[in-house]
């Protein structure tokens, strides 16, 4: 970071940095928030109910079902997890699968280690439609099933219908197995371990203390595979919040840097002012008192003496160096840096410029200018491109009017200067020898542009149309020129054809 | 109160009788007696009075009754603006004048706006000072191509907002455009078929009408822009 206030940004070329990087920064921000907060119900998964509304009789839903089947102890408050892995060919598609099953007293069904549904009441039945989830290949049933008090058991059968007609099924019985307590991510487990013990019958169907008949059927609704978006993947969601996180950072960062900025600005503002107020006060009065000093003392000396006509080239000199101050004073006054205070200063200097000339000076500036902020680089190259330009006209185009016109629309500025003179043929310019190139590198540099026109006969007209907030050709390059976004730009060169001194006030 | 130097004008043949009466406010000791001089040193001009501050003046200058007063804008305490208004509420009847050491357009606007009758840069050659002093005294209103934007601008942003009472005549606005497109006065007496004259006191009537509708203004507008300075 900069501490010499005077290589900060002296005219206010930064201030639209700040602008555009403040928004940015505000951007991120939001936009960071809105991702982060959305992102919960990204994890959400999608379910879908395709149920078919025919209710299955009560009669049928013993079907396929294996026995009541529970670990070899039972007690209370007991957590019982059943395992049992079966494959369905490859070759063969799945025409329907139905799923039965009960627990005595609660349970949760997983398949292939997700978790699909539960139940808690033992006397009836929970059918699950498993169509859409059984493919080809292997596949894991998983029960977590929990006893409250006294008997125990679960029963289940799982009836899968080939397309060729074979029938696939999977019952309840000594060919599960119970995962232990300390056992982690049973469910997910495609093979069973060695230690994992098999069940025991509890019971059969139909076989009192338990029911005959289930005294309700629940259909469970039907669920459909999940689809994994890319969005949706853990590694997308990690890297998106990476980002997010960076570029929350990066929007604090550039909202510190702002702030730098803006601190930095106001010393600048005050140290501009303090140099202006000390000009005026010191300088300005000063030579003043030389001068008036001067025309004191010429009135004590004969009309015609020698010291009389010395002094009274001191005096003029003294006059020409307030004249060369007021321009410094106007570019050093941070209340004179206004898009109306440039036009007026531009005015002046075309009047000025033009009464010693033959030209007529007319000018074509709307009344209501701007008090917007017109930073220092822009005003530094408009006045330049502009002083070249009147140079020109009274040196080469011989004509009696000049119009100068600015106008100002939206966050474009348009300064034209036209003459009445002999013009010439533009093609037949030898580049670089009317200053054209100069003017087009200026204008360039401003991000505007610079358009001649004229014809032998015709007069000349030059265009200068700059964008008021200083967007850049490289407008984005202050993402990483980090820390020094408030270089002062290269010292212009002197135009070649130059006003007079006294006029030269930049 | 610094009192003239008793210095008795040479009677010339060109000096009028009674020399015109100039009052003087400016707080620099030596400036202030370059001054007197140099207007002593004109044979139809006399310093009658010389204030250091705005004060003094306030209490001095009416006792005088000069026909035009010079005005140094900044003053300590109480500015040349402030004081310009305040003198010409006391008397509307003399000139006054606003010295200014560096040529700033928006500082003689807002002087105009108070009030004064015409401003001039401290280090203006004698001979064009006596020129100037006689040109306001006979009525002429300093105007720039400038001067005629603001007060174009000035007139319509009131007219935007409330002030409904004090506006410009058609003829005004069409002499302050011309006068804002660098048109000299006697172009446009041409342009318009009027008499030079004629164009003058239309100058003169905008320039009352500016005084009447924004002379506080100035004075708030200045003492805004006076603050953030150290």
């Amino acid at each position: 970071m900069r501490t010499a206030i005077f290589h900060v940004d002296p005219g206010g070329r930064g201030f639209w940095h700040s602008r555009l990087r403040s928004r940015a920064a505000i951007w991120l921000g939001l936009g960071a928030a809105v991702l982060l907060l959305g992102f919960p119900n990204r994890l959400a998964a999608q379910t879908l109910e395709v149920g078919s509304d025919e209710p299955e009789p009560i009669s049928n839903s013993t079907n396929g079902l294996g026995s009541w089947i529970w670990a070899a102890q039972t007690f209370d408050r007991q957590t019982c997890r059943f395992w049992r892995a079966f494959d369905l060919p490859a070759t063969n598609a799945v025409k329907q699968a139905r799923l039965r099953m009960t627990v005595d007293n609660e349970y949760v069904l997983f398949l292939d280690g997700r978790e699909i549904g539960n139940g808690s009441e033992w006397r009836e039945i929970y059918v699950f439609d498993l169509t859409p989830l059984l493919f080809p290949g292997h596949h894991v049933l998983a029960i977590k099933a929990v006893n409250s008090t006294s008997a125990a058991g679960m029963i289940l059968g799982l009836q899968v219908e080939l397309a060729d007609g074979q029938m696939i099924e999977v019952k309840s019985d000594l060919n599960w197995r119970i995962a232990p307590e300390e056992a982690k991510r049973w469910e997910k487990r495609a093979t069973a371990p060695e230690n994992w013990v098999a069940p025991i019958v509890v019971g059969a169907v139909g076989v009192l203390p338990r029911w005959t008949l289930p005294q309700n059927v629940n259909r469970m609704p039907t669920l459909m595979p999940l689809e994994i978006r890319f969005w949706q993947t853990g590694w997308f969601q990690i890297t998106l919040l990476v980002l997010l996180s960076l570029l929350s950072l990066f929007s604090i960062r550039l909202l510190a840097q702002l702030a730098f900025h803006r601190r930095e600005r106001l010393l600048l503002e005050r140290e501009r002012s303090r140099i202006a107020a000390d000009i005026h006060d010191d300088l300005g009065s000063r030579v003043t008192q030389l001068v008036l000093h001067g025309e004191v003392a010429q009135n004590d000396l004969a009309a015609n003496s020698l010291t009389r006509e010395q002094l009274e080239r001191i005096c003029e000199e003294a006059r020409q160096v307030l004249s060369s101050m007021d321009g410094v004073l106007w570019a050093v006054n941070p209340e004179r840096d206004t898009l109306r205070d440039f036009t007026a200063f531009v005015c002046c200097y075309a009047e000025e410029f033009l009464k010693s000339t033959p030209i007529q000076c007319r000018l074509e500036v709307e009344p209501e200018m701007s008090t917007a902020a017109l930073d220092l680089p822009l005003r530094r190259n408009l006045l330049m491109a502009i002083k070249e330009t009147l140079n020109n006209a009274v040196k080469h185009s011989a004509a009696t009017e000049v119009l100068l016109k600015i106008h100002w629309q939206g966050q474009k500025l348009t300064v034209v200067v036209q003459d009445n003179g002999r013009g010439f043929n533009p093609e037949n310019a030898t580049p670089g020898r009317n200053g054209l190139t100069n003017m087009e590198r200026r204008m360039k540099e401003l991000g505007g542009s610079c358009r001649l026109s004229s014809q032998p006969g015709q007069g000349c007209r030059v265009e200068f149309a700059v964008p008021l907030n200083a967007t850049r050709r490289f407008s984005l390059s202050w993402l990483w020129r980090t820390g020094h976004f408030t270089d002062p730009p290269p010292p212009p060169k002197p135009a070649p054809e130059s006003a007079p001194p006294s006029h030269d006030r930049l | 109160m610094i009192a003239s130097k008793p210095k008795t004008p040479k009677p010339s043949p060109a000096a009028p009788a009674t020399p015109i009466k100039v009052a003087l406010v400016e707080d620099k000791p030596k400036v202030r007696e370059s001054w007197i001089r140099l207007i002593n040193s004109f044979p139809d001009f006399s310093c009658v009075c010389a204030c250091v501050s705005g004060e003094e003046a306030l209490r001095a200058i009416p006792a005088a009754a000069p026909d035009v007063i010079l005005m140094d804008i900044f003053l300590p305490r109480m500015s040349g603006i402030e004081c310009t208004v305040r003198l010409k509420e006391a008397l509307p009847q003399t000139q006054i004048v606003i010295l200014t050491a560096m040529d700033d357009q928006e500082l003689v606007f807002m002087a105009l706006e108070a009030g004064a009758d015409g401003y001039l840069l401290k280090r203006t050659k004698p001979s064009d000072l006596r020129a100037a002093l006689l040109d306001v005294l006979r009525g002429g209103a300093p105007m720039t191509s400038q001067i005629a934007r603001r007060v174009i601008e000035s007139f319509r942003r009131k007219a935007k907002t409330r002030d409904q009472t004090v506006h410009l005549s058609v003829r005004e606005e069409q002499i302050l455009v011309l006068l804002s497109q660098g048109y000299a006065n006697k172009l446009i007496a041409d342009k318009l078929e009027l008499s030079i004259d004629t164009v003058c006191s239309h100058l003169k009537h905008v320039f009352d009408k500016l005084h009447v509708s924004s002379r506080t203004e100035a004075v708030v507008r200045y003492m805004a822009s006076k603050t953030p300075q150290p």
